[in-house]
């Protein structure tokens, strides 16, 4: 029997708790609390996931350190899914990094009206108009983050299986009955020539029909609580189901089926999925995870040819991802992590990026001619235009009903798609809880 | 707090079981009984089977439709792989050690508890008692916030000593053993009090060796519950070189590329553990523990 | 609670030296429950009763939190999952758990190994659970249903993706995965029976169910109570099972009280409304225990 041991060790546990000081300093993050000048060096931690796959953090740092060598950035590992879980601890107890990301807007709202950012008007003001998504951090008149990366929306096709069913590939004119019709002719013909691939595939979550239609539907609007913008793009995502152009939602569900294993290995020809997949795309097909096959990028079908074809400007949606600062940061490294947030939306932070295969918020030649030049991405014409041309709309309003407005579409999303209620009462009762549980709060 | 007078009840190794002790099962229902436990063990460890198949698939074959119950080629790779890409040693070494901690101290602080709980009286036990229980009613993620808060401003959060210090303080523990004291007849206390032995003394030499099967159970539910946590690590470890198991697994599957099968793989190793120190805690539940001389 | 000091009305002395005893007993573990665990579910009561978003202070607004809850169709919606959930997961695990111990305390060839089997669900990764049970119940491909149809149910259930079969699904999930958490508990409660009891009740000619029914349900009370405390806490807040299997959905037929917690709070950062809810849930659980906590009192009486 140990037992004074134990006890001694539960006495170790309990007595620092007891008699620790209740001083409310934040804790510092960084093992080095340099009192930095404005002259002599500075770290900055900034927030990140999954690190090991996810080099863009890193990329930054290092190109930024490279242009600045007295200020280090250190990046500093969250879970991936739950970052936003552990954001909100963290600045609660005071112990969250320098500059944290944004990682889509709905959360980005949540974190202003908290007062946990601060205004950095100043750097938007100095990166100018390249930088596209910057308006969605705007708040009454004031910008509290910075854009450095903004993903798009795009049609992913396998020109392989589109000639296999002898189906004519995308030529960026296509409305959203040629996608269906297209979908349908490749489900056909991909069984004619024996191949048991779907013309395409949609993925469980919600943003794959709603973000278009709220995107491409005039005068729809999320904060409105009228949600009758959905019904077509419902019925066309049902009908492709009962078709069986595209895979069931319950068995989508069921098997956990994955984007990456459905478009990589050939089961669709089609696919709408975000600019991130791009880059995943290639390193899937180098590591052998995907097969090697010949695809391209289309922009997204649209509701009507007027914004349709290659002369057009054709709409699609995707939040941008932006930096901000947390205003818990010492006072004397404020200027240092702002001169980081300009970097990361200037020119050369967007190379740094589009070297890697990501999509920067900074649009410029130099930045496309970067991107291209990434080893594995498409260079037809149809996809430069595509990754080039388009207007993106935020898929998230920034307002403090955002989020409990996507819970409640959420739910209309999984009870239409499996089947569970029609569309018209699913709506209703969106609209129903929109009004008595969201908008009246 | 030595005590003059001993009664040590004679241990003796006694199975019990309601159709009383070794009642001969004839050979048909013998056969009948086996083949509903195998069958029935097979269903249980269906997606243990699963998850073993598909730590050896590629990561794209993991979900297919339909299910495939044996990989096309198996991908003993995965196996060395999960070595090198993630950092098992030290995941593992982080969820043995606080799960040691916590069990330990759990059993300890919580037995002890339970005996003041069970066999002292004084007044406002029993609402002591409730208030106990009563926090386990109170789901955990409710309270997670305020708790961080109150164990950064510690400096605790982003070290082991947090984990420990969250879950080795349960209530659980401490209403499990109570309850098993309870059924301990209160007789052989009281003869032992009039032999002039203290209430530790009784805890130490009577309690504790009746109670080993229910000290067997919390420990294996104890340390079952720490490794497998992944919300309180989640919450409160975020350098990686204090990652547990199931966090480091959980971080596979970041946004954009899902590794399952080393999800598995990770999944298979993770429960190999706990199902070795559930095989070698069996033996504390064959030995039914007689009580000594008491006719019920 | 049979104790033998009840008849002796112990006077001043020796009820301050009981208190002090009793105290010197909990103390250990009372410290760290009471400073990590206590502090912030007192802390929780207060926030009840504010608006507060996590960030900055709390704005005391009364009782506006309660009164929001009683027109809020989804807390009623949760609440009703919550108490379906509850009604069939008790019983069903309380048979089965202890049908098990019962099968599995017998001398036989081999009962460690089965012991493991049914304890395997339980230590399994919940992530793994989830995964599995969800191909076993797909409407298509399915095991399950290929088994359905192949004894001639010509429409079977759509389990997991149907608003109607979900909750049934996980149920039976949650049944299945906790069960050999629960045998272990009663089997600890089996060991503990003295075997004279039997030899004795065999003696007298009594037969396998008198037995049953006169020593061993008396016998494991304590484990018995323990057990269904624990087993209505649990499923009041049944939580990861739900987010790993079917995340509330589809549409909201499977929402529970705990996951609309969590919705609330971490997602749309209401924290002072996610506090009330727990209140809410506490109260329900706390009252149900409490209930039990006096029938058993009197039962021992």
């Amino acid at each position: 029997m140990k037992r004074s041991i134990l006890t001694a060790i539960g006495l170790a546990v309990v007595v620092p708790l007891a008699v620790a000081s209740c001083s409310s300093s934040p804790a510092t993050t960084s093992s080095t609390t340099e009192s930095a000048t404005a002259a002599g060096p500075v770290t900055l931690s900034l927030a990140g996931w999954s690190l090991k796959t996810t080099p863009e953090f890193q990329a930054l740092a290092d190109a930024f350190h490279a242009a600045n060598p007295s200020i280090t950035v250190v990046p500093k590992e969250y879970d991936a899914t739950n970052y936003d879980t552990q954001m909100t601890a963290d600045l609660a107890a005071g112990s969250a990094p320098d500059i944290y990301v944004q990682k889509n807007l709905k959360n980005f709202a949540t974190y202003q009206i908290g007062g946990q950012l601060l205004d950095v008007s100043d750097v938007a003001t100095e990166v100018g108009g390249d930088v596209s998504g910057l308006s969605g951090y705007k708040v009454d008149g004031k910008t509290y983050a910075i854009p450095y990366r903004q993903d798009s929306w795009y049609l992913y096709y396998n020109k392989d299986l589109f000639d296999a069913a002898k189906v004519a590939v995308p030529d960026g004119s296509w409305t959203w009955d040629d996608y269906a019709a297209a979908a349908e002719d490749l489900t056909s013909g991909l069984k004619t020539a024996g191949n048991e691939a779907l013309g395409t595939y949609q993925h469980t979550w919600q943003s794959t029909v709603q973000g278009l239609a709220l995107a491409q539907t005039p005068k729809a609007d999320l904060l409105s609580g009228d949600f009758s913008y959905l019904k077509p793009f419902y019925e066309r995502a049902l009908a492709l189901q009962a078709a069986g152009a595209q895979a069931d939602y319950g068995t989508v569900t069921t098997n956990n089926l994955t984007y990456q294993a459905q478009f990589g290995t050939q089961k669709s020809a089609m696919m709408i999925m975000g600019s991130w997949y791009v880059a995943t795309l290639i390193a899937q097909q180098v590591k052998g995870d995907a097969n090697t096959f010949n695809w391209g990028i289309a922009p997204v079908p649209q509701i009507d040819s007027s914004t349709a074809g290659t002369d057009n400007t054709p709409v699609t949606f995707g939040d941008p991802t932006g930096l901000g600062i947390n205003p818990a940061i010492d006072k004397s490294k404020i200027a240092a992590a702002k001169e980081f947030l300009a970097f990361v939306a200037s020119e050369d932070g967007a190379k740094t990026l589009a070297g890697i295969g990501i999509t920067p918020a900074h649009v410029s030649d130099a930045v496309t001619t970067a991107y291209f030049s990434f080893k594995g991405v498409p260079t037809d014409d149809l996809s430069k235009f595509t990754f080039g041309t388009h207007d993106t709309k935020a898929e998230n309003p920034v307002s403090k009903y955002t989020a409990g407005l996507q819970n409640v579409l959420g739910d209309l999303h999984s009870s239409v798609m499996s089947g569970s209620a029609s569309i018209d009462d699913a709506i209703k009762t969106a609209e129903d809880r929109a009004k008595n549980e969201v908008l009246n709060q | 707090m030595a005590a003059t007078i001993v009664t040590s009840p004679p241990a003796q190794l006694h199975l019990s079981s309601p159709t009383g002790p070794r009642t001969r099962l004839r050979g048909w229902r013998k056969i009948l009984l086996y083949v509903v436990l195998i069958v029935a063990a097979a269903g249980v460890l269906l997606p243990f089977y699963w998850m073993v198949m598909s730590s050896l698939k590629t990561n794209n074959d993991v979900f297919t439709i339909p299910i495939k119950w044996v990989p096309d080629v198996f991908v003993w790779q995965n196996y060395v792989d999960i070595w090198t890409k993630a950092d098992m040693a030290t995941w593992l070494k982080n969820t043995m050690v606080l799960s040691v901690a916590v069990t330990a101290l759990q059993v300890f602080t919580g037995s002890f508890a339970a005996y003041g709980f069970s066999k002292v009286r004084f007044p406002g036990r029993d609402v002591l008692f409730l208030t106990y229980v009563g926090t386990i009613a109170v789901p955990w993620q409710s309270y997670m916030i305020p708790q961080f808060i109150l164990m950064s401003k510690v400096h605790l959060s982003n070290t082991l000593w947090s984990i420990i210090a969250l879950q080795a303080f349960g209530a659980f523990g401490v209403f499990l053993m109570k309850q098993f004291y309870e059924s301990v007849p209160e007789e052989l206390s009281e003869a032992a009090r009039i032999d002039g032995l203290s209430e530790y003394g009784i805890y130490r030499r009577i309690i504790l060796p009746l109670s080993v099967p229910a000290l067997a159970s919390l420990t294996l539910l104890t340390f079952t519950n720490t490794w497998n946590d992944y919300l309180g690590p989640l919450i409160y470890l975020r350098s990686p070189e204090l990652w547990t198991i199931q966090l480091g697994l959980r971080s596979f599957i970041s946004q954009y590329n899902a590794e399952y099968a080393l999800i598995m793989t990770g999944s298979v190793l993770s429960v190999l553990p706990i199902a070795l120190i559930f095989i070698l805690g069996q033996k504390y539940f064959v030995e039914g523990i007689a009580t000594s001389g008491l006719k019920g | 609670m049979a104790t033998t000091l009840a008849t002796r009305r112990p006077g001043g002395r020796l009820r301050l030296r009981n208190t002090l005893t009793g105290w010197s007993f909990i103390l250990p573990n009372f410290v760290g429950f009471a400073l990590l665990t206590l502090v912030p579910v007192v802390a929780l009561f207060y926030l009840a009763f504010t608006s507060w978003n996590v960030f900055g202070a709390a704005k005391w607004i009364g009782t506006a939190n309660f009164t929001r809850m009683v027109g809020d169709a989804s807390f009623w919606t949760a609440f009703r999952n919550t108490v379906y959930y509850t009604v069939f997961h008790i019983p069903l695990t309380l048979v089965i758990s202890l049908g098990l111990a019962i099968l599995l305390n017998q001398k036989l060839r081999g009962v460690a190994f089965f012991r493991t089997a049914a304890f395997f669900p339980y230590i399994t990764s919940i992530v793994a659970i989830a995964v599995v049970w969800n191909m076993l119940f797909s409407p298509q491909y399915g095991p399950i249903n290929q088994f359905l149809h192949a004894i001639g149910v010509s429409n079977p259930p759509g389990w997991t993706t149907s608003g109607t079969w979900a909750m049934p699904a996980v149920i039976i999930v949650g049944t299945w995965r906790e069960m050999g958490y629960y045998m272990l508990l009663f089997l600890a409660g089996l060991q503990s029976i003295p075997g004279e009891l039997y030899e004795a009740a065999r003696v007298d000619g009594a037969n396998a169910w008198q037995r049953f029914r006169n020593i061993t349900i008396p016998s494991l009370r304590p484990t018995t109570f323990f057990i269904t405390v624990m087993l209505t806490i649990g499923s009041f807040k049944v939580f990861d099972l739900i987010l790993v299997m079917t995340n509330g959905g589809p549409g909201q037929s499977t929402l529970v009280l705990s996951q609309y917690i969590y919705q609330k709070g971490f997602v749309e950062n209401q924290f002072g409304y996610a506090s009330s809810i727990s209140i809410v849930l506490f109260a329900i659980c706390i009252a149900i225990t409490i209930f039990q906590f006096l029938m058993n009192k009197r039962r021992d009486a």
